[in-house]
């Protein structure tokens, strides 16, 4: 095998940890999505272990390292509430934090998301109920809420919210 | 150095095929026939008998022949297919030790693997008379959605069938693989696979010489031995109607039900009409009752319908998991015998609005590809990439009673994830962890895998050692764990406890056995099947 293709793999592997996806699958940021395949294919085509299937196994671990890599790039690429997301995380301050996707952040994300609404109008109604909750306004949080969930229905925290909020003015009507 | 073959080792048939040059072809046992079927029968003198001559056995030596060993093979006992089985399977199922699946036979108890290895030896001796050299290395096909412990377990038969296993791929790739080898497409499939015992769709993008999953979806409870059982129950019924005897009670007559019933399906597939006829059936009152039933194919169509349909709500979740519609499908490949029933093919058609490829035998396409695989591998000059998916998420047991996703289903293999452990109290030299693999938010729910331990940690106050664990997942869709101090970067030692498996020593135990067992079946006259 090519000698010069040996010391590129090997001193792909040593730099590999530095490199953000785009790197990796050798894509520019605002590459498009048939792009990202391509790349995909591409890199494939260079560093799929099957191709070095008879070569030492020192070499044939270091490829795969490599390509697993690449496949974990277009993994996340490929998927466009990740790339988004990914895009943000490497270009901001803590770029060296994020050069590898965390599934845990994808579920932080989502969870913060849902949690303040992600609809406008839901967004809106839930600021207003929590605003009603602080001034002990239970009756107008109630009515917010419950326009809150009208906007999101399958959002858990607005559902969790009303039933509290719920529960709280049952028990003044008890007293 | 011996030759490497393809084989598809099948739930009801197995297949062996390599390439000659450069065309993929499946070979013929001495009986003349592609398909194998996946059986295997013990007989009184101590020796068995595999392939299409055990399955003849299957009435008279009932209690003694194994068939259908996939679908047992790397399951726990305790699981629901593994109870299923037990109720319907004329041989006896038992419980081996780490909660594994014993089959018994002659009184003998033979593991799962040790089973599918006798299949695989047989499509070994078919390679090798025709080849007329030594085949010692092996690619052998899984379903898709065969998990780690499976998937294992067939490699291990593998090695104890005194073969190299170079790799592990999924039946619906090695379709996809078969289809596309040297035609340089760029297209994007689906592959219905429906086999004896699983259903599985899988929709690949192929552009050129790679070949990429997308998604891969299935039914592990739906096969063509459904169909057997619709076809046994209604025939049962029409002799109880008449007679008032369930022959389903008697598990001689019931095999001879099952074996009418399945010649009666196959039969359908050209024929408008079959007569089944088994005389003296049943015995009552010292008298013989013979069965006499006609069944014409549209209304054995009709009794198969839901289940059909049944595969297009799965085929619905592979398009959706892939972003596409039936529209976006430009060529359709078929897998498995039962999908050359009309009655399927129909469906089929008008579900995804095409033809299906018909080009290649939907018995024969998974084998071929697994030895398109083979000869790339083995002549390091790779005609076809494949870049496969992992079917299932893989994950860790959590405090909380939630798994902790580490790889999603669906994500590129090989693959790999790693995490930070440490202590919870002050010295604690060891630290345990169960791996799951499934879908469900709760462990419980989903597959246990096995358990490890990080031993040997040295002493420290809690919270100090940072151990990065590894999980990763190789080319064959097996999980291996390793793991290393985070600070020194030194190996830190990890005992893994795969539940329901066999050791490395058990597995060369059985088979250096094996071999021996070999060599006293061959030379066993009437055994044979008559050379060609």
């Amino acid at each position: 095998m090519d000698e010069h293709f040996k010391l590129q793999v090997n001193s792909l592997v040593k730099v590999m940890d530095d490199l953000d996806y785009y790197q990796i699958l050798k894509l520019d940021q605002m590459a498009f999505d048939d792009d990202i395949k391509r790349a995909y294919f591409e890199e494939s085509r260079l560093y799929h272990p099957d191709k070095y299937f008879n070569e030492p196994l020192e070499f044939q671990t270091m490829v795969t390292q490599v390509f697993k890599r690449v496949c974990e790039a277009y993994k996340v690429l490929c998927d466009k509430e990740r790339r988004a997301l990914y895009t943000r995380q490497i270009s901001g301050p803590d770029r060296k934090k994020f050069l590898r996707f965390d599934l845990k952040v994808l579920e932080q994300e989502r969870a913060k998301k849902e949690d303040e609404g992600q609809t406008p109008m839901g967004k809106k109604y839930y600021q207003l109920a929590k605003a009603a909750i602080q001034n002990k306004d239970f009756k107008g949080a109630k009515i917010n809420l419950q326009l809150a969930v009208k906007m999101e229905p399958r959002n858990s925290t607005f559902a969790e919210k009303l039933k509290e909020v719920e529960d709280v003015l049952a028990m003044r009507r008890k007293l | 150095m011996g030759r490497a073959v393809g084989i598809d080792l099948g739930t009801s048939t197995s297949c062996v095929a390599i390439v000659k040059d450069g065309k993929p072809m499946a070979l013929p046992a001495p009986d003349g026939r592609f398909i194998q079927a996946s059986v295997v029968s013990f007989l009184e003198d101590g020796s068995r008998v595999v392939g299409n001559a055990a399955k003849a056995m299957m009435v008279e030596n009932a209690e003694h022949t194994i068939y259908s060993a996939k679908r047992l093979i790397g399951r726990k006992f305790f699981q629901a297919e593994v109870k299923k089985a037990q109720a319907v399977c004329t041989y006896e199922i038992v419980e081996g030790p780490n909660q594994s699946v014993r089959v018994k036979a002659r009184g003998r108890e033979y593991s799962c693997p040790e089973i599918s290895a006798m299949v695989l030896m047989e499509m070994k001796r078919i390679a090798e008379a025709q080849l007329g050299e030594e085949v010692d290395k092996a690619v052998i096909t899984v379903p898709a959605n065969f998990n780690d412990g499976q998937r294992q377990a067939t490699k291990d038969a593998g090695t104890i069938a005194g073969l190299n296993v170079l790799r592990i791929i999924n039946e619906p790739t090695a379709a996809a693989l078969s289809y596309g080898f040297g035609k340089g497409l760029k297209q994007k499939i689906a592959v219905y696979d429906f086999g004896g015992g699983t259903f599985d769709i899988s929709i690949l993008e192929i552009g050129e010489d790679v070949y990429e999953v997308i998604s891969t979806a299935g039914d592990m409870y739906l096969g063509g031995d459904d169909f057997d059982d619709r076809l046994i129950d209604y025939m049962a019924e029409q002799f109880m109607r008449k007679h008032n005897l369930d022959v389903r009670q008697d598990r001689k007559a019931l095999q001879r039900l099952k074996n009418a019933a399945e010649q009666a399906k196959v039969e359908l597939t050209e024929k408008l009409e079959v007569t089944v006829s088994l005389p003296g059936i049943m015995e009552e009152m010292g008298g013989k009752l013979d069965l006499n039933i006609t069944i014409n194919r549209n209304y054995f169509g009709q009794m198969i319908m839901d289940l059909i349909q049944k595969t297009f709500k799965v085929c619905d979740e592979a398009l959706q998991n892939a972003h596409m519609t039936v529209e976006n499908i430009d060529a359709l490949i078929l897998v498995g015998g039962p999908t050359k029933m009309p009655v399927i093919r129909e469906a089929v058609k008008s579900y995804f609005f095409k033809d299906p490829h018909f080009g290649i035998d939907p018995e024969e396409v998974v084998a071929m590809g697994a030895g398109i695989q083979a000869s790339t591998l083995v002549e390091a000059r790779p005609g076809a990439l494949l870049l496969d998916v992992t079917p299932m998420s893989l994950g860790i047991a959590t405090a909380g009673g939630l798994m902790d996703t580490l790889i999603e289903r669906n994500t590129p293999i090989p693959t790999e994830s790693a995490r930070i452990f440490t202590t919870t109290h002050d010295n604690q030299a060891a630290v345990k962890i169960r791996i799951f693999q499934g879908e469900n938010r709760k462990y419980e729910q989903n597959e246990l895998l096995g358990e490890f331990r990080l031993a040997e940690i040295p002493p420290a106050p809690a919270g100090t050692p940072k151990i990065e664990v590894t999980f990763e997942i190789d080319a064959n869709g097996i999980v291996n764990v390793t793991a290393r101090d985070r600070d020194t970067g030194q190996a830190q030692s990890v005992q893994l406890n795969v539940s329901g498996g066999l050791s490395q020593e058990e597995i060369q135990r059985l088979k250096s056995e094996h071999h021996k067992g070999e060599e006293v079946s061959k030379f066993k006259p009437g055994l044979e099947l008559p050379q060609q």
